[in-house]
């Protein structure tokens, strides 16, 4: 299946990581659109981004038009996830997805705080944090999943943008934690509920992201036993 | 005076600016019905569906059940949107919403600053803050110039990002100066004539006379 080719196409610049950089990939995989990488040298190529920071998204018309730089991970995600038909237009069904990606936002950050403080106490302190929110996470997200029917997806009955966030958010903990944290996914698999397996099992087995979705790991084979 | 068939909201959040300043403004503007309650913390954390504030509760006329969400962004785009103060076309938008990011990384490094144990950290945490605020402001600049230097970031009317920023200069000027006041030795000096001029145009907003001022009056900040 090639793009189409009115469609625009994209440029992401990011890292090779998985961190905030995933779900744009994941998302213009499932757009169908034609893209690419950039891995900016770092931090040399620090001040040449509008506002030092990655990722950036370029947007690059067919018609002429100049391109569209968007900065800034979650206002690229919901640019494209709002394009591509991936959040409703209903604003009340829209904002129930959105909310999900900054809780899983807000926890992802206590973890990087975890990372970087140098002191014990502190390390302690966000780690523990990190670990409340996960286990509200999961538990949030496993009533949702039953609320809507076990099907292994958040809301309606195809991909969308929180079932994208929320696999991203533990293939980060699972897979991309482990440098920081090594026992980490032996910290999460025995958290996991079925219906959150499911997800993630459903997620990665989506049609819409085969092009890519393996190629940051293999998130099923990393939380079986 | 709001209408008949409106919602009603009711922000439940801490009596400070922080993250339910943008939202008590947007809520202004929109001029609807809203209350505000200040729960016992953390003795009500676990009675919020996320454990954390703001919660934005929305309670319709028809009897509908409540709509509840949650996390300050999301509660800030969803009523932006839903009252007219993001765009509908999704560049402009988008282009508004990186605003919030913008700020918000100024102000975690300052905080960071805030939290730092050691001199040497502190000396490193400052300065990481001197340089975001600085480029942050620069670009402001530049972004009010080419709106024609009306006091707007975007268009001709109050906006979104306008809301945002502003809360922002009100976050370091009035909330941090008050445990941090050199924060201002920073913060001042990068006050240019076109940042003035939009904080003046902000908080004098007709749309949000009913309380902009009740967090402190930020203009007599920056023009002391």
């Amino acid at each position: 299946m090639s793009a189409d080719s009115d469609k625009p196409s994209y440029v992401l610049r990011y890292f090779d990581a998985i961190g905030y950089g995933e779900s744009i990939r994941l998302l213009l995989t499932a757009a169908n659109v034609e893209w690419t990488e950039e891995r900016p040298e770092w931090p040399r190529e620090k001040p040449n981004q509008p506002f030092g920071r990655l990722p950036v998204l370029i947007e690059k018309s067919t018609d002429g038009s100049p391109e569209f730089l968007i900065c800034e991970s979650g206002s690229v995600e919901r640019y494209l996830a709002r394009t591509y038909g991936f959040l409703p237009t209903d604003l009340k069904k829209a904002a129930l997805q959105e909310q999900i990606r900054d809780q899983l936002i807000d926890a992802i950050v206590a973890f990087t705080g975890f990372v970087r403080d140098i002191h014990d106490e502190d390390k302690n302190a966000k780690l523990k944090t990190f670990e409340e929110m996960l286990d509200k996470i999961i538990a949030i997200q496993t009533k949702n999943l039953k609320s809507n029917g076990n099907t292994g997806r958040l809301f309606g009955d195809s991909l969308s943008y929180a079932d994208i966030a929320t696999y991203v958010f533990f293939k980060n903990v699972a897979i991309g934690f482990v440098k920081f944290k090594a026992d980490i996914a032996d910290y999460l698999k025995p958290k996991l509920t079925p219906e959150i397996i499911k997800l993630i099992s459903t997620v990665e087995t989506d049609p819409k992201l085969a092009k890519n979705v393996l190629k940051s790991g293999n998130l099923v084979a990393a939380i079986s036993a | 005076m709001a209408a008949a068939n409106a919602p009603s909201y009711t922000l439940r959040y801490f009596k400070v600016i922080g993250r339910g300043e943008p939202i008590r403004l947007l809520l202004t503007a929109a001029n609807v019905e809203w209350t505000e309650e200040h729960p016992k913390w953390p003795q009500e954390k676990s009675n919020q569906p996320f454990g954390t504030l703001p919660v934005l509760i929305e309670k319709r006329t028809d009897g509908s059940p409540d709509f509840v969400i949650c996390e300050s962004g999301s509660i800030e785009r969803y009523l932006a949107r839903i009252y007219g103060f993001l765009p509908a076309d999704l560049k402009q938008a988008a282009l508004q919403e990186q605003v919030r990011d913008q700020v918000t990384d100024v102000v975690t490094a300052f905080v960071g600053y805030m939290e730092a144990a050691s001199e040497e950290d502190k000396k490193a945490k400052l300065e990481s803050f001197d340089e975001l605020l600085d480029r942050f402001m620069t670009v402001q600049t530049k972004h009010i110039q080419s709106n024609g230097n009306t006091g707007r970031l975007f268009g001709d009317s109050l906006s979104y990002a306008d809301i945002l920023t502003y809360v922002f200069y009100k976050i370091m000027g009035i909330e941090f100066a008050k445990y941090k006041p050199e924060i201002m030795d920073y913060l001042k000096p990068k006050l240019t004539p076109e940042i003035i001029k939009f904080i003046f145009t902000v908080e004098a907003e007709p749309k949000l006379a009913k309380n902009v001022l009740k967090s402190g009056n930020l203009s007599a900040v920056v023009s002391a």
